[in-house]
């Protein structure tokens, strides 16, 4: 007797988010089976790798492969466009970490010039995240989506404390996709979304961060409220927990103690940036399992395993 | 080492303050009433006082407008004193305890409650029957030949006149009286006495003129407010009512406070002190003074409180009650004499108190379950009681479950910077125009609004997002004369200077508005585990009975549009006021009730929430206009899928 797999596909999908526009464009979640689960329905679009470039550059210390990927790459866009030129990429993100007032404080305007040029040069969609100022990301957010409407980009993220500002500058004025920002909870999570429908956002224009930690560091919450929300949407049907998710797996990854403390410090450990890349892939490979439709990463080689491990099971 | 001169309405008290010492640490050592309900942690914004003079050092005013921060006045939590400092203490910090309310019976309002608690009782074979009664005796004056004295003589009468088969013993104060009595009143008496089976107590004895009724006190100590109930033994009639907020408060909102207060050198002494002396015996005071009775002719005491409550009050520590595994020091204590904790009223009086059943549910809630008449229904029926601990009770006849959880004392309008009780001056009822915006208010004392109790809170927050002016998540969306926005949020004015009676500006804040959707998110994820864990769902429940101090009533359609109880037909929902005094009532003047009590307190299962591993989830999912999953409440607009 041979076996029959019993399949396990879903009637109502994850909603379909279009990002990009004109050749540049991809379509976010669309799928209707559980993560990862290729085996239980034909066609089944494949989760995204998206690639991070900071408008601050590249660190070099420690990472020499990151930094000889980068070399003579002194800009945003050329940053952009060489993050696009990796197997595996499907998009690239332009984070704006430079415009934190704490931090390089770069003026909205020098941000909007070098996003600009990164957008035209980048081959592939764009995404945009800012510097977690809220006042500061409200503010560079609406410059962005003003500068570059008609580009159709997905801005990560909304907040409870600036959805509105955000949702009314970016979504509805500009016409961008918006993520809306949670931090690893499913009610906060639903409640965004309602709040942002109300406010007249469409589903179709909104994806979910729902935050991260890096493997090891609580990702069982990660892990459950991934899961969660998967299961709400294809399950229940959930229309306020159907939109697709996007995971920024790159700043935890590379901000824990494994990607961080030096080989000198640490020799037993090995070499820095390997770790680093074990740590950004590990995670990645967790939320992808969980139910994250698309992970941003930092690290050229990260991106090249993370593709290999999605094609295996595709 | 500053000075600190503090100027009260009721004096000057100067102390030397430690450098790093805050103005409301500093009142404290010198026993200076300041309210401060969040025990001191600059949330709750009530700790204002005026720097009159002297150099003091405070952070930005979050709570204060900078008119007021520049004419002085400052939170006494955030601030140090720099130099001798003169620092006036308004009226209003000292108000928690002057917020006497005695009840008008008059209106019959008041006493329906009562009334109708009685009525199911009887019909349940519990009717009024406290065994007390008043008696008149005649004897046979003595004369040679007769020499019986003075008590075997009245000892006689009484066996005769009740026909029981012992002698009842005459307590010494009564003996005390015999003499010149019996002679004053040619051996005729006034008895009252309590039967209790084949025997009697005497519990006083009275001139034959004397038409005093024998009078019983049942008294509910909330975390918040003290209410009692003074009646006549022999009928179960109410001669008075009263209430007061607890003295306890400035020690802090919640019960986790007062045990953290208790706790520090003196805390025991100075806890049972603002309850007793500065609280129950005034509250005694005000229904003496309200019936025409003298406190000592109040002959049965029955009192009910939360487990912290009664642990306070008879000056027991409390502090394993907050500390694995939480074990209290008692559930039942043995009846006292009141005088032992220092309220004097008749000399044989005793005090008993509703047994607790856990460290988090308390007597409160057993004697709310007898009102309710929970345990004689069908069921599965629920009672609801808001207070400062929401306690829950769900069940029927078959079985009884409870469970408590923190709601904060936002009901009785505490952590919101604009709530009171609800006294004179509250705001209990309110709607909100949907165009103008304006609101209409029903304001107990029909005086101009100085604040807004729990049932007004309720009325306005749902008013606010069914005008589409706050959001889900009690945001404000919508802008208009009322909506005033600063650095630290929006805020609905209630009242402008000129409308309200403190005259400065009243205004429902989103910190208070989070505050109050915290509290209602505790109620009814509570709810929902509790029927969820044996499981049931909401729409078994068959009567809902929602009981608490929160006003003269709430609007039940309003609490379920904010998602606060469950989505069900209004027909299943009564409001049966202070169900916990109504219980209390009822253990006084009731043998049988009495007996049904201890009957209930030993059936009833606590169910320990923290330890349910689906009751966070839960908590955050309510904390949301009406819920996060809006199919909970398919009758509420906006909250379909």
């Amino acid at each position: 007797m041979s076996f029959e797999p019993k399949l396990r596909a879903y009637t109502a999908p994850v909603f379909s988010v279009e990002v990009g526009s004109g050749e540049r464009k991809l379509t976010l979640g669309g799928e209707s089976v559980q993560p990862l689960c290729f085996f239980d329905k034909p066609d089944q679009p494949a989760p995204l790798i998206g690639v991070e470039v900071s408008d601050v550059g590249f660190e070099a210390e420690g990472l020499p492969e990151l930094a000889a990927f980068y070399e003579g790459a002194d800009t945003l866009a050329a940053r952009a466009v060489k993050a696009a030129s990796l197997p595996g990429a499907s998009f690239v993100c332009l984070h704006f970490e430079g415009a934190d007032p704490a931090g390089a404080n770069k003026s909205v305007e020098d941000c909007v010039a070098e996003a600009k040029e990164a957008v035209a040069a980048c081959p592939l969609p764009v995404v945009i995240a800012g510097c977690k100022n809220i006042e500061k990301d409200t503010a560079l957010f609406t410059a962005l989506a003003e500068a570059l409407t008609g580009e159709n980009l997905l801005f990560l993220s909304a907040r409870e404390e600036d959805y509105k500002a955000m949702g009314a500058a970016v979504a509805l004025a500009y016409g961008h996709k918006l993520g809306a920002e949670s931090a690893v909870d499913i009610n906060l999570a639903k409640q965004l979304n309602v709040v942002l429908t109300q406010l007249g956002v469409p589903s179709a224009s909104i994806v979910m961060n729902l935050g991260a930690a890096a493997a090891g560091y609580g990702f069982e919450y990660v892990a459950s409220t991934l899961d969660r929300v998967r299961s709400a949407a294809l399950e229940q049907q959930d229309g306020m927990l159907r939109m697709p998710v996007v995971t920024i797996v790159s700043a935890e990854a590379w901000s824990v103690k494994e990607a961080l403390v030096s080989e000198e410090d640490m020799p037993e450990w090995g070499p820095r940036e390997q770790r680093g890349i074990q740590m950004e892939a590990v995670t990645a490979a967790a939320c992808l399992a969980s139910g994250s439709d698309a992970v941003i990463l930092r690290h050229p080689v990260s991106v090249e395993k993370t593709a290999a491990f999605i094609a295996a099971l595709m | 080492m500053p000075e600190i001169t503090f100027q009260t309405g009721e004096g000057v008290t100067r102390i030397f303050a430690a450098p790093d010492e805050t103005l409301l640490a500093a009142a404290r050592k010198a026993n200076v009433a300041i309210d401060a309900p969040c025990s001191g942690n600059g949330v709750c914004g009530k700790c204002r006082v005026c720097i009159l003079s002297g150099e003091t050092k405070a952070p930005a005013p979050k709570h204060l407008t900078k008119e007021e921060f520049e004419q002085g006045w400052r939170l006494a939590c955030e601030t140090t004193a720099q130099t001798d400092c003169v620092v006036d203490v308004p009226d209003i910090a000292s108000a928690y305890r002057s917020r006497m309310k005695t009840a008008d019976l008059s209106s019959g309002e008041e006493l329906e409650l009562f009334r109708s608690v009685g009525a199911a009782l009887a019909e349940a074979g519990l009717g009024v029957d406290s065994g007390v009664s008043v008696i008149e005796v005649k004897m046979d004056e003595p004369v040679a030949g007769d020499g019986l004295p003075d008590n075997e003589r009245l000892a006689r009468a009484v066996q005769d006149a009740l026909g029981i088969e012992d002698e009842p013993e005459i307590p010494l104060f009564c003996m005390v009286k015999l003499p010149a009595l019996m002679r004053e009143s040619g051996y005729r008496v006034k008895c009252v006495v309590r039967e209790n089976g084949g025997r009697a107590d005497i519990l006083d004895v009275l001139p034959p003129d004397d038409d005093t009724p024998p009078a019983g006190l049942a008294v509910d100590i909330g975390t918040t407010t003290v209410a009692a109930v003074l009646c006549d033994l022999r009928d179960g009639g109410i001669l008075a009512k009263a209430s007061s907020g607890n003295g306890q408060i400035r020690y802090g909102a919640d019960v986790i406070n007062r045990i953290v207060e208790q706790g520090r050198p003196g805390g025991v002494a100075r806890l049972q002190d603002a309850v007793i002396r500065e609280t129950l015996i005034p509250v005694i005071e005000a229904v003496c003074a309200g019936s025409g009775v003298p406190a000592q002719r109040i002959y049965r005491v029955s009192l009910a409180g939360n487990t912290t409550m009664e642990h306070l009050l008879l000056g027991v520590c409390a502090e394993y009650l907050r500390t694995e595994p939480y074990v209290p020091a008692f559930f039942a204590a043995a009846p006292l004499d009141p005088a032992e904790i220092g309220v004097r009223l008749a000399p044989d009086c005793v005090m008993t108190l509703a047994p607790n059943i856990g460290s988090y549910v308390g007597g409160d809630i057993t004697s709310g379950a007898l009102a309710s008449m929970i345990w004689d229904s069908d069921g599965p029926d629920m009672l609801i009681d808001l207070g400062t601990n929401g306690e829950i009770v769900f069940g029927g006849r078959e079985f009884l479950m409870s469970c408590a959880c923190s709601a904060g004392p936002a009901f009785e309008g505490g952590d919101i910077s604009c709530g009171m009780r609800a006294t004179d001056g509250a705001i209990e009822k309110a709607s909100i125009d949907p165009e103008s915006m304006e609101p209409i208010f029903g304001v107990i004392g029909d005086t101009a609004p100085v604040g807004v109790c729990g049932s007004g809170i309720i009325d306005v927050i749902a008013g606010l997002f069914e005008c589409g002016i706050i959001n889900g998540k009690g945001r404000f969306v919508r802008d208009g004369r009322r909506v005033v926005r600063d650095e630290f949020g929006a805020g609905y004015v209630l009242a402008f200077e000129d409308e309200s009676g403190t005259g400065r500006r009243l205004i429902l804040n989103e910190t208070d508005i989070d505050s109050f959707i915290r509290a209602k998110g505790a109620v009814f994820s509570a709810i929902m585990t509790l029927i969820s864990s044996l499981g049931f769902a909401a729409s078994d429940l068959n009567r809902i009975s929602v009981a608490g101090g929160i006003g003269s009533g709430i609007n039940i359609a309003n609490a379920i549009k904010i998602g606060m109880l469950p989505d069900l037909p209004l027909d299943r929902y009564r409001y049966i006021g202070n169900s916990s005094l109504t219980g209390m009532w009822a253990h006084l003047v009731s043998r049988p009730a009495a007996e049904k009590l201890a009957e209930i307190s030993s059936a009833m299962t606590y169910i320990e929430l923290s330890t349910e591993p689906g009751y966070m989830d839960a908590f955050v999912a309510a904390c949301f206009l009406p819920h996060t999953d809006g199919s909970l409440f398919p009758s509420v607009q906006g909250g379909a899928k």
